[in-house]
């Protein structure tokens, strides 16, 4: 059995729905009774996947804020960012993290990203794009640095970050929302901000052990696997 | 209207990039697109879809460059895409390669076909609004959407089909 020109047009419009409900039954029949049509469909599905697939990420990259303003579209400051000053980095991330400090090279600005289609909170934001050991600062003025991001168990992203004195766990869903997993006092030693009042809490890090392991997290992956996350929209 | 041109443009971006083969090109027709837009901002009509509205814009940009581009006698080099360099670790190079693939089979197509494919497939627009977007009737969508579904299938062969 053959596909005919006409059987193709029909065949196009069956696979974006665009059928008219008695046609697509009507095309359904034909779809059972001709495996070449039926060959096709598959092929032609599964090209879409591949170049809709491709092309997702080009949506969720970021767009440099220069662009913007010489599009004559001025971005908002939303979020500011800066290295972290100190060199007094939290121990739970130099046990996990293998890159090393010396990949965040001094001079890195995080972009402002804007253009997002869902606008989700600030603190969302400042976790889908700031690089682990890079700061942001939130409009309410809250500077947060996230730490490391691990993998749950059931697939989500999650970030560890500190914030005045305090360390949280974060995971992202499918929204683009940082919901919160655990949070703890920051461990001693670490660099406490002008109102954070350090708090013993035992061997560092435990604070989030238990949202640690009720997450299934994996361990932390590398600056590169980051980096692509972030400049992938954490797909 | 800033505002709103601004929130469409990730979308706008991907579009541009679609049409004219590559990062930098598409982000030079995405410019040219939002200037036009925001000097002719009295043309849109609110109760239509901005997005169309630039796609719309895009591809009369487009569509003229091409045209100027062919009468100079130049040609774009399609195989240079698929020559994707990378060191920067293995996920990263899927998913260049992914895109270099992907690139490469929309530029096999004519102008008018990929701009269907592109705005129904990668956009996710409906018949009607591609037709409105296009300005074409909506019989025309199905057929250059057929043909360029065909022509990519002869491009891709069937490794897409896991």
């Amino acid at each position: 059995m053959t596909v005919t020109p006409e059987q193709e047009d029909r065949l196009a419009a069956w696979l974006d729905g665009a059928l008219p409900e008695g046609e697509a039954q009507a095309f359904a029949m034909e779809l059972a009774a001709n495996p070449a049509l039926r060959a096709l469909e598959q092929e032609w599905r599964a090209n879409d996947r591949l170049i809709a697939d491709a092309f997702a990420p080009v949506a969720e990259a970021p767009i440099d804020p220069a662009l913007l303003r010489k599009m004559g579209l001025e971005p908002e400051p939303a979020v500011a960012s800066s290295l972290a000053a100190n060199d007094n980095q939290p121990a739970r991330w130099r046990r996990f993290a293998p890159w090393g400090g010396a990949a965040m090279a001094a001079g890195i600005a995080l972009a402002v990203m804007l253009g997002r289609p869902a606008p989700v909170d600030p603190l969302s934001q400042a976790l889908d794009r700031t690089p682990s050991l890079a700061s942001a600062t939130l409009p309410d003025g809250r500077r947060i640095e996230p730490t490391l991001t691990v993998r749950a168990a059931d697939g989500r992203w999650c970030r560890e970050y500190r914030s005045a004195g305090s360390i949280a766990l974060a995971c992202r869903n499918g929204a683009g929302r940082w919901t919160t997993e655990g949070e703890g006092a920051a461990p001693a030693g670490q660099p406490q901000s002008s109102d954070g009042i350090a708090m013993a809490s035992g061997p560092e890090g435990a604070a989030l052990d238990g949202a640690y392991r009720r997450l299934g997290a994996s361990d932390p992956v590398d600056a590169g696997a980051e980096a692509r996350l972030i400049g992938g929209g954490w797909k | 209207m800033r505002a709103r041109i601004v929130a469409a443009l990730p979308r706008l971006r991907r579009f541009c990039q679609a049409m004219t083969g590559n990062a930098d090109d598409g982000d030079d027709l995405m410019q040219a697109t939002v200037e036009r837009a925001l000097a002719r901002s009295d043309q849109f009509d609110p109760q239509t879809r901005l997005d169309s509205w630039l796609f719309r814009i895009a591809q009369n940009l487009h569509i003229d460059a091409v045209r100027r581009t062919r009468r100079r006698g130049a040609h774009l080099p399609d195989d240079e895409l698929l020559h994707v360099a990378g060191e920067d670790g293995r996920i990263l190079v899927e998913n260049r390669s992914e895109l270099a693939v992907a690139q490469h089979a929309l530029q096999q197509l004519p102008e008018d076909q990929r701009a269907v494919f592109v705005l129904v497939v990668v956009e996710g627009q409906g018949y009607r609004e591609v037709a409105e977007t296009l300005g074409i009737p909506i019989g025309t969508v199905m057929s250059r959407l057929a043909r360029a579904r065909s022509r990519i299938g002869d491009v891709l062969g069937r490794r897409a089909v896991a």
